[in-house]
């Protein structure tokens, strides 16, 4: 019975301390800054256009498939009379969220940097009704980033 | 025939049986639910954590939530099971609770009814329960319920010994003053146990008795380390598994009513009710309000022991619960009945009792140490059957 | 013990089903038990609920991205899991790695090999019957290891950390004062379950001469790892075939006698400290270098041949066997999981025993589920 009694001990020594229980949804962890959750697009804010111009560089690198880029003709062109460097840019850009496994292989292959892993609570709270909804469409992406609430990290 | 209830007089008995009846009544409601949410929360602090916290202020609601949940549910029956059985078994196991209630003495003369043979009827009453559990079992058509039924059955018997002799070796040892100031030893009327200990309460005298009364009430409680009948991780819910809503839910409230027996009639026998240390207020107004208090107070570091135990401590396996009764618990208490037979037969200093209690207090756990630091070696298992290509 | 009634009558076997879905199989796992009483004769395992294919999925994944899915094979211990992948593309690379990386590599297994025993005492404390305690205290540590690989990795379970030559970035700036907290939190844990559990003598009831396996059983089962050191068995894999810095650090290799499922509660326990003294040594020999060699190119390719490399996950041996016809995907991956081979001898060990034992045994096998199926 001695260690029974032990056991209680221990049990009881627990019970003088602090609890160790964060009250989710009112109180959230601090993220740390390399926190991986799913991926988001950046906006260039001095020009006023997204980094990404299509180049399919992640699309090819992902292992699960989970992207579809489109890329077109970029009307912001210097040749066209615009300010920006990007021949291209991106038209269209899908990503699956249910089947990304957030690897951050497309972070690593980028020549852009124009992906980034969204390192916010942001990302991490995507539940939604519908499967369907899972798949983010390039706005969905881009406005994280287009709203300053981003600060991304990208590993060098 | 007339009796006299909170200073009226020239009631009828009956009325007056029934006014009681429904107090006792209400008040186990409001206090089981209590106690539900005592147990999640200290629980939980035990384990670190918070216990419920959303339903109302700091969680209290909580209880009142899962009631109307559990009122809500459908109310199922397995197609092959016996109708008469399954829906039986929750009654059988509930009103036993609630007779026992009868005897309970909260304060000074404030109980259902004061019967000689207080401690008697307690145990015939809560000996059904078990009948209960084996109805549950076998009428819910279900080899996991069966198997948890047949369990609590087993187990359900071999404490009854433990539990009935710890409460026949303290009601031999009172002292009941009989008219002329003379004292006469034995007593199961309850009122008098308490009244007996005004001065010291039993514990001291019987220590070990009180021990083993601790441990035979887990087992008759079926609560860690004794509840392999419903052992969450194996038998999920045991004999239970297939009730549920508001018959699943008067097995729970059983549960918890029997505990809340426990501690009453643990507090009540061995730790002086509301006679120690209060007794002697008996009849003034703070008197009572204190006797009330000091009973809460003890019922409660019952509740809190047990709960303890049931955050710390593995549970036993059915063979060994029941080794553990039949040969450890059982003989240790005929000593104990033969030793106090011995003290009042030849009339000697009530302090043997204390000692022989603590010697085998020390007893038990040696016993428990051998057992288990040099087990007997087991018989080689037998070869498997030759099973089937999967 | 085994029964034998006094009188001969007939009674007929029952068939229990602890199903998919239990609160104590780890994972998703099934077993037929044919018990007489309250003592099984027979026990009929049914794996395959977790299959998912990993191995031909990798076929179609060059090596950077197959580390993913080398993670999802041993969830709980998944910087064993991609370590053996990567070192099997570094030998039929012929990539030699920085020795800062090695280190590393070596503190984040050991500290991976800590959180998964936790991870077992949690579970196993539920098994054998106490309500949650256990189960808390394991997470409690837990979150402070996994908290720590957040802040290294990005990831709480699945890193895709490790790349072939070394590791995918730098480890952030404060991580040795990090580590220093894990191992301060990690050794309070062990004191807590020490406490909690060993001396516990309901606890050496139910687990003292229960599920025995002798050593010359075990060695053919082909079990390997803690199970089988409880056995007796002095073998580890750490010593007996060193990779990565093993050979420069001292340790020791914890043994039982006996066999029994308190023998390898008690084996991993032991483990856990001897992990905080090995990430200690680490730490210590930790230097400031490169993490990735100098010229690595953007993707690998391989040349012909084929390798074997086993590693000591806390499972046990887990090995990975690479076949590479050239290119940039292997074209056969196959995984050596140990706990596959350590689940066979669950028969042997539950029969003859009785039901409840039988829970016990398999979680005292400490298995998950994704590293059986795959």
């Amino acid at each position: 019975m001695k260690g029974i009694l032990k056991s209680m001990m221990v049990t009881a020594s627990t019970f003088m301390r602090k609890p160790v229980t964060r009250e989710y949804p009112e109180r959230h962890r601090e993220l740390p800054e390399r926190d991986r959750a799913f991926p988001l697009l950046l906006w260039d804010q001095d020009i006023d256009e997204p980094f990404c111009t299509g180049c399919h560089a992640c699309e090819r690198a992902c292992p699960v498939e989970c992207m579809t880029v489109i890329m077109k003709d970029n009307p912001n062109h210097s040749s066209q009379g615009g300010d920006s460097k990007r021949r291209k840019i991106i038209d269209k850009f899908y990503i699956d969220y249910a089947r990304c496994m957030r690897c951050n292989i497309c972070v690593e292959v980028c020549n852009f940097e124009a992906i980034a892993m969204n390192n916010t609570w942001q990302g991490h709270e995507t539940s939604v009704y519908d499967r369907a909804d899972l798949v983010m469409d390039l706005p969905q992406l881009l406005a994280q980033s287009k709203a300053k609430q981003l600060q991304e990290w990208v590993a060098e | 025939m007339n009796t006299e209830i909170f200073g009226i007089e020239n009631v009828n008995v009956w009325l007056d049986a029934l006014i009681r009846v429904l107090i006792i009544v209400g008040f186990m409601t409001v206090v089981v639910m209590a106690l539900i949410y005592a147990e999640r929360k200290i629980l939980a602090r035990f384990q670190q954590r918070l216990g419920p916290t959303r339903t109302g202020p700091v969680g209290t609601l909580q209880s009142i939530a899962d009631a109307l949940k559990l009122i809500g549910k459908e109310d199922l029956r397995p197609r092959n099971a016996d109708p008469w059985t399954f829906e039986l078994a929750p009654f059988l196991v509930f009103i036993p609770v609630f007779l026992g209630f009868v005897i309970v003495p909260f304060v000074l003369d404030w109980q259902i009814r004061v019967l000689e043979l207080g401690l008697l009827y307690f145990v015939a009453v809560s000996g059904v329960n078990i009948v209960g559990w084996i109805m549950a079992g076998w009428g819910s058509d279900n080899r996991y319920a069966m198997i948890g039924g047949m369990r609590a059955a087993a187990q359900g018997i071999s404490y009854e010994l433990p539990l009935v002799l710890s409460l026949v070796a303290v009601a031999m040892i009172v002292e009941v003053p009989v008219g002329d100031g003379e004292l006469l030893r034995g007593s199961l009327n309850l009122n008098e146990i308490i009244a007996a200990q005004h001065e010291v309460p039993n514990l001291v005298w019987q220590p070990l008795v009180m021990i083993v009364f601790i441990i035979a009430a887990l087992a008759e409680l079926n609560r860690t380390p004794f509840d392999i009948p419903v052992g969450e991780s194996e038998v999920v819910g045991g004999p239970f598994v297939e009730y549920s809503g508001i018959r699943w839910s008067m097995f729970f409230l059983a549960e918890y009513a029997a505990l809340l027996i426990m501690s009453l009639i643990f507090a009540a026998v061995f730790l002086g009710g509301w006679a120690w240390p209060f007794g002697i207020w008996m009849d003034e107004a703070p008197g009572r309000w204190l006797q009330a208090i000091a009973v809460a107070i003890k019922s409660g570091a019952f509740f809190f022991l047990i709960i303890w135990i049931r955050a710390s401590v593995p549970r036993l396996r059915i063979d060994q619960l029941m080794s553990f009764s039949w040969k450890v618990l059982l003989p240790l208490m005929l000593a104990q009945v033969l030793v106090n037979g011995l003290v009042l037969v030849y009339d000697w200093p009530e302090i043997i009792l204390t000692a022989v209690g603590l010697v085998g207090v020390v007893a038990l756990f040696v016993i428990v140490d051998r057992a288990v630091r040099h087990p007997r070696p087991r018989p080689a298992p037998v070869a498997p059957l030759q099973s089937e290509a999967v | 013990m085994v029964v034998e009634p006094a009188v001969e009558f007939e009674t007929q076997d029952l068939l229990i089903n602890v199903g998919p879905q239990h609160p104590s199989t780890h994972g998703v796992f099934r077993m037929v038990l044919e018990i007489d009483g309250e003592v099984v004769r027979d026990l009929v395992p049914y794996i395959g609920y977790l299959h998912r294919g990993a191995e031909k999925l990798c076929e179609n994944n060059d090596f950077r991205q197959g580390i993913g899915y080398m993670d999802r094979t041993e969830y709980l211990a998944a910087h064993n899991a991609e370590l053996s992948y990567v070192m099997a593309v570094e030998k039929l690379a012929d990539i030699e790695v920085p020795e800062r990386a090695q280190w590393i590599r070596m503190i984040l297994c050991e500290l991976n090999r800590i959180s998964s025993h936790f991870m077992f005492l949690g579970a196993f404390g539920v098994d054998v019957g106490v309500f949650g305690t256990p189960f808390i205290y394991a997470w409690r540590e837990r979150e402070t290891i996994i908290d720590l690989f957040e802040e290294i990795s990005g990831d709480r379970m699945m890193y895709a950390y490790f790349r072939a030559g070394g590791l995918a970035w730098e480890v952030p700036a404060n991580f040795r004062e990090r580590v220093g907290e894990v191992l301060k939190s990690a050794r309070q844990g062990v004191k807590d379950f020490d406490g909690l559990l060993t001396e516990n003598e309901i606890f050496l009831a139910r687990t003292k001469n229960v599920g025995i396996i002798s050593a010359e059983d075990a060695i053919e089962i082909g079990m390997s790892g803690p199970s089988l050191r409880a056995s007796g068995v002095p073998l580890d894999l750490r010593k007996t075939e060193p990779y990565l810095y093993y050979d420069q650090i001292d340790f020791e290799v914890i043994t039982a006698e006996g066999g029994d499922v308190f023998d390898r509660y008690w084996v991993r326990m032991q483990e856990i400290l001897q992990s905080i003294s090995i990430v200690e040594q680490c730490l210590e020999r930790l230097e400031d270098g490169p993490i990735m060699p100098e010229k690595m190119p953007r993707m690998l390719r391989l040349p012909e041949g084929e390798v074997y490399i086993r590693t000591e996950a806390p499972r046990g041996e887990y090995g990975i066997y690479m076949v590479s016809k050239g290119g940039n995907k292997p074209y056969r991956l196959k995984v050596r999981s140990a706990c596959l081979s350590n689940l066979q001898a669950l028969k042997q060990m539950s029969v003859g025993q009785y039901v409840a034992d039988a829970i016990i045994i398999l979680g005292s096998i400490d298995i998950v589920l994704s590293e059986v199926d795959r």
